[in-house]
């Protein structure tokens, strides 16, 4: 089962690229963050807004990253097509990075969260938090959005979430493979003459990635939008309201 | 004659339940019109306290405190009457039919919308926009947990 018996030589390799390690973590501060606020409410919903905003700006950079990224990063390099999936089952998979069913999982957690985010841009909370975007659409948009928004959440993203974790669990216990050291090192051990060497994903691909990410979460919290006035009619004193 | 006693009383009948189905209608108007205004007020409060503190003016936002403690006082609860969740007012109504089953627990949320409210209000008097911030986030609480708990999502 691709397990690292004793007796197969092992070398230990580099896996994770900073910037992906980096994103791996700041990602899931970022949902935890979302989740918490998320279901509090209150002014913390504003907070809720701004993570929002971030995990655009993550989820950016990291589609970028799976095409400038180094190796285990690039989607190429891991995507889960049938014979690999196949391959994985029969216990044939002995690649370094993401097997096919963790490939799956990704993909499946960065649709869900694209999706989540993008729907949340749009949304508005009914008391008194609009979404960024929330102004390009009418409200009742806005309210079906919204609806999305939580049924997503509560129906999908908590699933993946889940499952994601319980893989890590599964891995540490069943498996005797710690997925969570080579997410915080980069390093991991494969045997030997398996392994690929880990390679692109320099500083001037990680800079162009990083600047998309940030024009993406320029946008997504509303950057492109003609300035919104500074108050609601009635409550700004530059323009003084009638007075009844 | 039998046939025109048997039209009559369906008509009548049917006039009732029209008439019925009015009176939900119109509670449930009052309802989302309450709402709406007290979302006006919300927004002006936060515009002022938590959006662009430097456009703070007192007297106004005072003035929004007491419109969202008085809707809060006004017995909103008598515009659930049975039914009002099947019923139409400027929109359908969003009111989960459950809400009928738990009456403690709406009661309970309701009275800590109004109890949130009337603190805002005093708060605002105040005049300290820190504390009438932190308390306009306590009376947001009180919105979502009823709205989680008693709305359907569009």
């Amino acid at each position: 089962m691709g397990l690292l018996k004793d007796d197969v030589m092992t070398i230990e390799i580099n896996v994770w690229d900073l910037p992906l390690r980096l994103f791996h973590w700041l990602l899931a501060l970022a949902v935890a963050g979302a989740i918490i606020t998320g279901e509090i409410g209150g002014n913390l919903i504003d907070w809720h807004g701004r993570i929002g905003v971030f995990i655009a700006g993550l989820l950016a950079f990291r589609i970028v990253w799976g095409f400038l990224g180094s190796t285990h990063a690039r989607f190429a390099s891991f995507f889960p097509t049938p014979a690999r999936i196949a391959a994985y089952l029969k216990g044939q998979w002995q690649r370094p990075g993401h097997n096919p069913l963790g490939a799956l999982s990704v993909f499946a957690l960065l649709a869900a969260l694209s999706l989540l985010v993008g729907l949340g841009l749009f949304a508005n909370d009914d008391i008194a938090f609009n979404g960024p975007l929330s102004s390009l659409v009418d409200k009742d948009l806005s309210d079906k959005l919204s609806g999305w928004h939580a049924r997503i959440f509560n129906g999908l993203l908590i699933g993946l979430v889940g499952l994601h974790l319980a893989a890590i669990a599964f891995y540490a216990r069943v498996k005797k493979k710690n997925l969570v050291v080579p997410m915080l090192t980069g390093r991991t051990v494969a045997p030997a003459g398996t392994e690929t060497a880990m390679t692109g994903g320099g500083i001037a691909r990680f800079a162009a990635a990083l600047a998309i990410a940030v024009a993406v979460g320029w946008s997504a919290s509303g950057g492109l939008l003609a300035p919104q006035p500074k108050a609601v009619p009635a409550a700004t004193p530059a323009s003084a309201p009638p007075g009844w | 004659m039998k046939l025109k006693v048997a039209l009559a009383l369906l008509l009548s009948t049917a006039s009732v339940a029209v008439l019925a189905g009015q009176a939900e209608d119109q509670q449930t108007k009052f309802r989302q019109s309450a709402y709406s205004f007290a979302a006006w007020n919300c927004s002006k409060i936060k515009n002022q306290v938590v959006e662009h503190p430097e456009a703070y003016n007192k007297e106004q936002v005072v003035a929004a405190a007491n419109a969202v403690a008085a809707v809060a006082n006004s017995g909103l609860g008598a515009l659930y009457g049975p039914g009002t969740d099947q019923s139409t007012g400027w929109k359908k109504s969003r009111l989960k039919p459950e809400f009928f089953d738990k009456q403690d627990e709406a009661k309970k949320q309701a009275l800590a919308f109004n109890k949130e409210a009337n603190e805002l209000a005093r708060v605002a008097a105040t005049g300290d926009v820190a504390a009438i911030k932190t308390q306009f986030g306590k009376v947001g609480e009180t919105c979502k947990s009823c709205h989680d708990s008693f709305r359907v999502k569009d």
